[in-house]
């Protein structure tokens, strides 16, 4: 976005020439030039897509998934990985409904959700920081006992109803604006800033980067890592809020799927599993680029299996393109 | 020298101690269900503990080879789905085309394997990426076959699944366990064997050493993709007919028995034999829920448990994500 990397270090300037100098613009933005390109291919290829109300379809499919995965950022930053996001989603989508479902209990439920993804977080982080874990193995144990306690708690089929103020934050718009996506600016802005701006950023992206520095300049990296399960665990949470209120029912598998895709979305906007690079605009256009993706499918009047298809390619495709760039 | 200097740490990384762990916890659930039920100890609850071992043990065999390398194949999973439909629709209930399909599956799965061992050694991509998208592209290959189930099998075809050898000791399973054998045989007592341990341990050391890394990997996708096509053909077996999803819960399910039975998903220690036991652990485990009846919701409680106090247990060698 700017002249400097996320930790603040003046990035080389590119070599001049022209060529030089459009293949390096092509390169840093070369994520949002194919955003673009699905765009202006979509607009042409599909009449509709470019509607008002398409557009706005899409928003709202695209706010649920990109908070998980500003939460899934700031783990994979710490070259970690959130398996477990989906299940915390449902999970705290299934508790909201254990309330009376009047606007009274909201803040009972929004305190219950963040509680449950905090503490999914925690212990998250914990088997991960204390136990040395690996986190793929530490988020799916905690995702199959999450799902294990929901499906005991529910008895198979929960019932009840989310509190209507949900109802509107998730399905609801303003001037055709959803309010979902003004709070997934909230959400985003304040992720930015937490990874951009302040000294626990510089620290995430150092512990991601090169543990080794990390120790040497005294950063307590083992709670630098805990904090990021947290704040995946607690954006869960709070996407699950969203999407509850998006569909308007809540069952035991809201946002299933969530947890593969927004590392896809992650991996493709840039975020690199070895940790320490990516940034949260990345992350978020990626998430654009799959929902895009997605709705052209449908759009197009494709099989919707071509979706899970060009998902697949697409994943492979980016990841070999930064892996290649990297070197 | 060298088969000396790479099985020493390895014995060290305390691989004998995790199979003594899962030996131990296999102990502990029998006496636990032994003093649940008469019913439990006896032989017939056993062979059916034995016999419904073989779907998972077969899928777990492949997925440890790539874990063994510090990679993961999360694609197994769509590859069951869509060979299984391929089994049971290109057979279409004809008796002739039995042989011909299995082996043309068998193939395919090991072709889909080294696609995906190909595209991780050319893009230099985490396994993990890679067999993510190749998995979503097969399945999704699956579902533009079929939404739901597809052709027949003849029913001898069933002997697979449910045929017994004298005294009711299932086929399936054995076919399984002969597996196994064969292939910790290999990995201990092969050059080839010696190197997948080799690269896992050390990609950049395997490197330096001059080891064929590439050509490895491509094989060890392939046999995972070969033994998920063989699992195919046994749920088939089992369920007469292949559908898109038949193979969905075993992508994650097949990793479990091998981080159990003590193979590190860092790669480089580890072995089959831990992941058998791991195998024989869940079997038992969730027979003795049933008889404990405990309900299946529970049960899935217990199973991410048992999988967290495994992991705790063993120390894992930090490297990496995975």
């Amino acid at each position: 976005m700017t002249g400097t990397s996320p930790i603040g270090m003046a990035v080389p300037a590119p070599r001049p020439g022209s060529a030089d100098r459009i293949r390096a613009f092509a390169s840093r933005y070369a994520i949002l030039l194919f955003l673009a390109a699905v765009v202006v291919a979509g607009g042409l290829a599909a009449p509709g897509f470019l509607s008002g109300s398409n557009l706005t379809n899409m928003l709202m499919q695209f706010v649920p998934l990109g908070i998980v995965v500003i939460g899934q950022t700031f783990v994979i930053l710490v070259r970690g990985l959130d398996l477990s996001v989906a299940s915390v989603m449902a999970t705290a989508a299934v508790a909201a409904t254990a309330f009376g479902g009047v606007n009274a209990d909201a803040p009972a439920v929004f305190a219950t959700a963040i509680g449950i993804g905090a503490a999914v977080g925690l212990v998250n982080g914990l088997l991960v920081t204390k136990r040395n874990v690996s986190p793929f193995l530490a988020t799916l144990a905690t995702m199959i006992v999450l799902q294990g306690i929901r499906f005991a708690w529910t008895q198979g089929a929960p019932s009840g109803n989310v509190p209507p103020i949900f109802r509107t934050i998730g399905a609801g718009t303003f001037n055709g604006i959803p309010y979902n996506v003004l709070f997934l600016l909230v959400v985003a802005a304040a992720g930015a800033a937490a990874l951009h701006l302040s000294g626990f950023g510089r620290r995430l992206y150092i512990t991601g980067g090169n543990p080794l520095t990390a120790h040497l300049v005294g950063i307590r990296a083992a709670r630098v890592t805990l904090a990021a399960y947290v704040v995946s665990g607690v954006l869960a949470a709070i996407a699950g809020l969203v999407l509850a209120g998006f569909v308007g029912v809540v069952d035991n598998f809201v946002g299933r799927g969530f947890e593969l895709d927004s590392i896809v979305a992650a991996v493709v906007g840039g975020v690199a599993l070895s940790g320490g690079k990516g940034t949260i605009a990345g992350a978020l256009t990626g998430a654009a680029i799959l929902v895009a993706i997605s709705n052209l499918v449908v759009m197009l009047g494709l099989p919707v299996q071509a979706q899970i298809i060009l998902k697949g390619i697409v994943i492979i495709v980016a990841a070999s393109f930064y892996v290649a760039r990297r070197r | 020298m060298q088969t000396r200097t790479l099985r020493l740490p390895r014995f060290l990384a305390g691989g004998r101690a995790a199979l003594l762990v899962v030996v131990a916890l296999l102990i502990l659930l029998f006496v636990l269900g032994a003093s649940v039920s008469d019913r439990f100890a006896t032989t017939g609850n056993m062979l059916n503990v034995y016999e419904q071992s073989a779907g998972l043990a077969l899928v777990s065999l492949g997925q440890t080879l790539t874990i063994l390398t510090g990679g993961i194949d999360l694609s197994v999973g769509s590859v069951i789905s869509l060979l299984s439909m391929l089994t049971s629709g290109l057979i279409a209930g004809d008796e002739a085309m039995v042989i011909p399909v299995v082996a043309g599956v068998l193939v395919l799965g090991a072709l889909i394997g080294a696609a995906n061992g190909v595209t991780i050694v050319a893009t230099g991509v985490h396994p993990l990426i890679v067999t993510l998208g190749t998995g979503a592209i097969v399945q999704g290959v699956a579902l533009l076959y079929g939404l739901g189930p597809v052709g027949s099998v003849p029913i001898s075809f069933d002997a697979f699944a449910y045929g017994t050898f004298p005294g009711g000791i299932s086929i399936g399973a054995t076919v399984a366990l002969a597996l196994f054998l064969l292939v910790s045989f290999f990995l201990n007592n092969t050059r080839t064997g010696r190197r997948i341990y080799a690269i896992g341990d050390d990609p950049h050391a395997a490197d330096l050493m001059g080891l064929p890394r590439r050509r490895i990997l491509v094989g060890v996708y392939a046999a995972s993709g070969f033994f998920a096509a063989l699992t195919a053909v046994y749920l088939v077996s089992r369920f007469n007919v292949g559908q898109p999803y038949t193979g969905a819960n075993y992508t994650l399910a097949s990793i479990t028995p091998v981080v159990v039975g003590g193979t590190m998903l860092a790669g480089g220690r580890g072995g089959v034999i831990g992941t058998l036991l791991g195998v024989y652990l869940v079997s038992l485990l969730n027979n003795t829920l049933n008889f404990l009846d405990i309900s299946s919701h529970y049960q899935l409680v217990v199973q991410g448990l048992v999988i967290i106090l495994a992991v705790s247990v063993y120390v894992e060698k930090q490297r990496g994500l995975a």
